[in-house]
């Protein structure tokens, strides 16, 4: 779509010309997220200052009938952020700032573009912990992994990005602006449209602060590595890890060609030689942390683990962490194109998965490494191709069509925590059923009467 | 099709947004544009021509670009952004379409002789040619600004031989649009100075590497920390033992790997003190500073208040970009900026006082 002439004054008018993009060249940055083979093509790149700027983009958008795509850092793997009906790309790295930080309360108010790392770093500093750890904290915003209720490095003992929202703000797409939750560690006035935003990928409204929970920072954490012949080897690691009754915070998993393309990157001496690599870590009091390291290396060497070390030092363990954090930019090192899947299946089933991921993989030739949450029962695997190869990239959309199937079979989702954006929509209905896919849609049509948030995204 | 670029190189980007966090312009500006990720979109959509090589945008951000290579580490994949840098500026800035200032001073540093002449008016460092070397580099901009660290480096290192005709490494050519003649100026220069050559700029290291091959090259704290140099004395302050911060030099540490040597080698003289953001680009960029002085400053900005808040005596530069930009960005400041070949001639008792002046 192309915007009428007053359409442009409008927005021009609500954020400042300064913050308002029309042509090509500024436009092109926006057609895609860091999903690949999804682009789109935006009609304006908007950047507002502050809630009363959303609200002001969102009523001309309303009025108009043109679509908006709220975006943090487009670092989501979904394509959740391509502009696939053109429309008005929101962009929210302005709105960057920590408003408190409450020790006494344990929260922390912050503007959805503040970077996760920078909240995590910002609380660390004051002694606390903000738990929500995603691969790419680094670069994604409070408000994007609120918005696919990102998960992470930490999921096992700490939950995901859902346990942390207390409150947000939010502008609905009819321009109002709503306050759910908020500083109340109890709160139950009302449906709890606070969870019912976590996870809503900017089809239902534009986060525009959020209170989040915080930790007392744990006094001791260690991490360490299992060497294991096979990725199936690892994962029955993991299950005996759980079956025994610890809990710690980190169980990774990453099978040989994953170490390979990360050792390449990050040098770390990391054995390539093994068939998987089991990163483990769990943080508390001394007594527990020793006792746990004990006990996981000990039931991961009965599981046929071939060595395990533990990182001297703490910088030694983030080392570790932003290895494993790397591993799907570092796999592209091995193939130019690498199509990501976020399977999930209950924790004991994660051997069978895997297992089911290596026939598919065979069955199509084609090259898939994996990598992933063991301890949440959620796998990365990891297809990588020559983008030049013929028909390459539909085996791989076939192979996957098939592993979403399996994880269903095994009681399991189509994804985990990446989200279902535009690249999943099509599976939706395999996961929710048709009763639950036409709620979706009903709760869709009252936040959002005109359809013009994210369109063909969840909720269409 | 068009062949602006490698088209292996251009490929290798997976959009993951990983080095979105350590680029000095997205963080300005917050915008996608501005960052190395939508950087290389840009190119994407240059390369076959679906936007014009003089798309605003395209004009824009290929200068706004500040060619640190903070991108580079820090990408798991492996892009090499400074190499499509390159390319992509030798298509932006052919010909005419190089800002006029650059075009100068390429014009200049071009010729051998001229840059003889500035040793008539400044003393740097001169010595007979080595045949074996190891050779210092003087460096255009330095053995003008800054005659007193070729100086101090050989006093420091009396084996290292500063003949005054060598020319220009090239770099300044390589990245801005014409990379062809900073390949030959390097080759030129590698042909000139035999044996190992010692700069004690992190900019003409990382593009003589390039070039005449890794082996050849060392940066001054790398070339010391690999002699074993022992930095003698201290550098005192009121009395005290001096407190003294580094600003990394972009492309010795992204695209070198230097950034351990210079610290330890300070922290020989004095109390070392770790700025936040010492390994961020300063703003000085080579051309950058003359060509975009007010985004320079931009970047310069946070860089001087960590280093009033640091409390510090000295800030060292490895680079003479870095020197001139922290010089005067510090002017009016109690904090002095030198170059750690100066800190080190400084602390052994035979460098120029009050230090930080010509
Ligand atoms: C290398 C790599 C590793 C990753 N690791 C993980 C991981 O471990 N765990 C994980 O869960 N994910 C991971 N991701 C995926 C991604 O980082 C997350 O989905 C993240 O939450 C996206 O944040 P963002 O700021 O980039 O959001 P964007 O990509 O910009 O947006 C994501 C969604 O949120 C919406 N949105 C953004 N901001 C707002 C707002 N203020 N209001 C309303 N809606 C909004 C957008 O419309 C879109 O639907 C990884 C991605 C990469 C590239
Ligand atoms: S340059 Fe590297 S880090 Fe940046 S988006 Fe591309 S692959 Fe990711
Ligand atoms: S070279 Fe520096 S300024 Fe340019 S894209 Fe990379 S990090 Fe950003």
């Amino acid at each position: 779509m192309r915007l009428g002439a007053t359409a442009v004054r409008a927005l021009t008018k609500a954020v400042g010309e300064e913050h308002v993009r029309f042509t090509p060249g500024e436009l092109a940055p926006y057609r895609r997220d860091a999903t690949p083979l999804f682009t789109g093509h935006p009609d304006a790149v908007v950047f507002p200052a502050d809630t009363g700027e959303v609200a002001a983009v969102l009523g001309v958008a309303t009025e108009h009938g043109i679509p908006v795509v709220p975006r943090g850092a487009g670092s989501n793997l979904c394509a959740a952020t391509v502009p696939s009906h053109g429309g008005i790309v929101l962009v929210l790295t302005r709105l960057n700032r920590i408003l408190e930080l409450s020790r006494d309360e344990l929260l922390a108010r912050v503007q959805p573009g503040v970077a996760v790392a920078r909240l995590a770093e910002t609380a660390a500093h004051a002694g606390l912990l903000y738990p929500p750890d995603p691969g790419s904290r680094g670069v994604a915003t409070v408000g994007g992994t609120i918005a696919t209720c990102a998960g992470g490095l930490r999921g096992l003992k700490y939950g995901v990005t859902r346990n942390y929202v207390l409150g947000l703000e939010a502008v609905l797409p009819t321009g109002e602006t709503i306050r759910t939750g908020g500083r109340l560690w109890k709160d139950v006035a009302g449906y709890d449209l606070t969870r019912l935003l976590t996870g809503s990928e900017g089809t239902l409204a534009v986060i525009t602060e959020a209170t989040v929970a915080l930790l007392p920072m744990p006094s001791h954490s260690r991490t360490g590595v299992a060497y294991f012949g096979s990725l199936a080897e690892a994962g029955q690691a993991v299950s005996a890890i759980l079956a025994a009754g610890v809990v710690p915070a980190t169980l990774e998993f990453l099978d040989r060609k994953c170490v390979a393309a990360v050792e390449a990157h990050a040098r770390l001496g990391l054995r390539t030689d093994a068939g998987a690599l089991l990163l483990f870590g769990d943080d508390g009091p001394i007594e527990v942390v020793a006792g746990n390291m004990v006990r996981i290396r000990t039931l991961c060497t009965e599981a046929g683990a071939w060595e395990t070390t533990l990182a001297e030092d703490v910088a030694a363990a983030d080392a570790l962490l932003a290895a494993r954090r790397c591993s799907l930019p570092a796999l592209s090192r091995l193939g130019a194109l690498t199509i990501l899947e976020d399977a999930t299946v209950p924790r004991p089933r994660l051997a069978d998965m895997v297992a089911r991921i290596d026939e598919i993989a065979d069955r199509h030739g084609l090259h898939i490494a994996t990598f992933g949450h063991a301890g949440d029962g959620n796998l990365h695997p990891t297809c990588v191709l020559d983008p030049g190869e013929h028909g390459a990239a539909d085996r791989a959309h076939k192979a996957f069509a098939e592993i979403f199937a399996a994880a269903l079979e095994l009681g399991g989702t189509i994804t985990g925590e990446h989200g279902v954006g535009a690249a999943k929509l099509p599976f939706l209905a395999d996961r929710v059923g048709d009763a639950q896919l036409a709620l979706l849609r009903r709760v869709k049509q009252a936040f959002d009467p005109a359809g013009i948030l994210n369109p063909g995204k969840l909720g269409s | 099709m068009s062949d602006i670029f490698d088209k292996d190189l251009l490929q290798r980007c997976i959009s993951c947004g990983f080095c979105l966090p350590a680029c000095p312009t997205y963080a300005l500006t917050g915008d996608e544009a501005s960052s190395p990720r939508g950087r290389i979109t840009l190119m994407r959509a240059l390369e076959p021509g679906e936007l014009a090589a003089d798309d605003p945008a395209l004009v824009e951000q290929s200068s706004f670009c500040l060619g640190c290579r903070a991108c580079e580490p820090v990408c798991p994949a492996g892009v090499r952004y400074g190499a499509l840098l390159e390319q992509w500026r030798d298509h932006q800035w052919r010909g005419r379409r190089r800002p006029w200032p650059a075009r100068l001073l390429m014009g200049i540093v071009a010729r051998a002789w001229l840059l003889g002449l500035q040793g008539l008016a400044r003393r740097h460092a001169r010595t007979r040619p080595a045949p074996a070397g190891p050779s210092l580099l003087l460096g255009c901009v330095e053995r003008g600004l800054y005659p007193g660290v070729s100086r101090a480096a050989v006093r420091l290192r009396p084996e290292l031989a500063a003949p005054s005709r060598q020319g220009c490494c090239g770099a300044l050519h390589a990245h801005n649009g014409d990379s062809a003649a900073g390949a030959r100026l390097a080759r030129t220069l590698g042909g000139r100075l035999p044996g190992t050559i010692v700069t004690t700029a992190g900019g003409c290291a990382a593009h003589l590497a390039e070039h005449l091959g890794r082996d050849r090259v060392r940066e001054f704290g790398e070339y010391l920390a690999e002699q074993g140099h022992r930095p003698a004395g201290e550098v005192r302050v009121a009395g005290r033992r001096a407190r003294v911060a580094l600003q990394d030099s972009c492309h010795g540490r992204n695209a070198l790997g230097v950034h351990r040597q210079p610290r330890q080698l300070i922290a020989a003289v004095a109390d070392y003190v770790e700025l936040p953001g010492a390994a961020d680009c300063c703003g000085a960029a080579g051309t950058y500073a003359l060509l975009r002085p007010h985004d320079s400053r931009r970047v310069l900005a946070p860089k001087l208040a960590a280093i009033e808040q640091a409390d510090v005596d000295f800030v060292v530069a490895v680079n003479p970009g870095c020197l001139r930009q922290l010089r005067r960005g510090l002017r009016g400041s109690r904090v002095r900026a030198v170059h750690l070949a100066e800190l080190l001639a400084l602390a052994g008792g035979n460098g120029p006082y009050p230090p930080g002046r010509r």
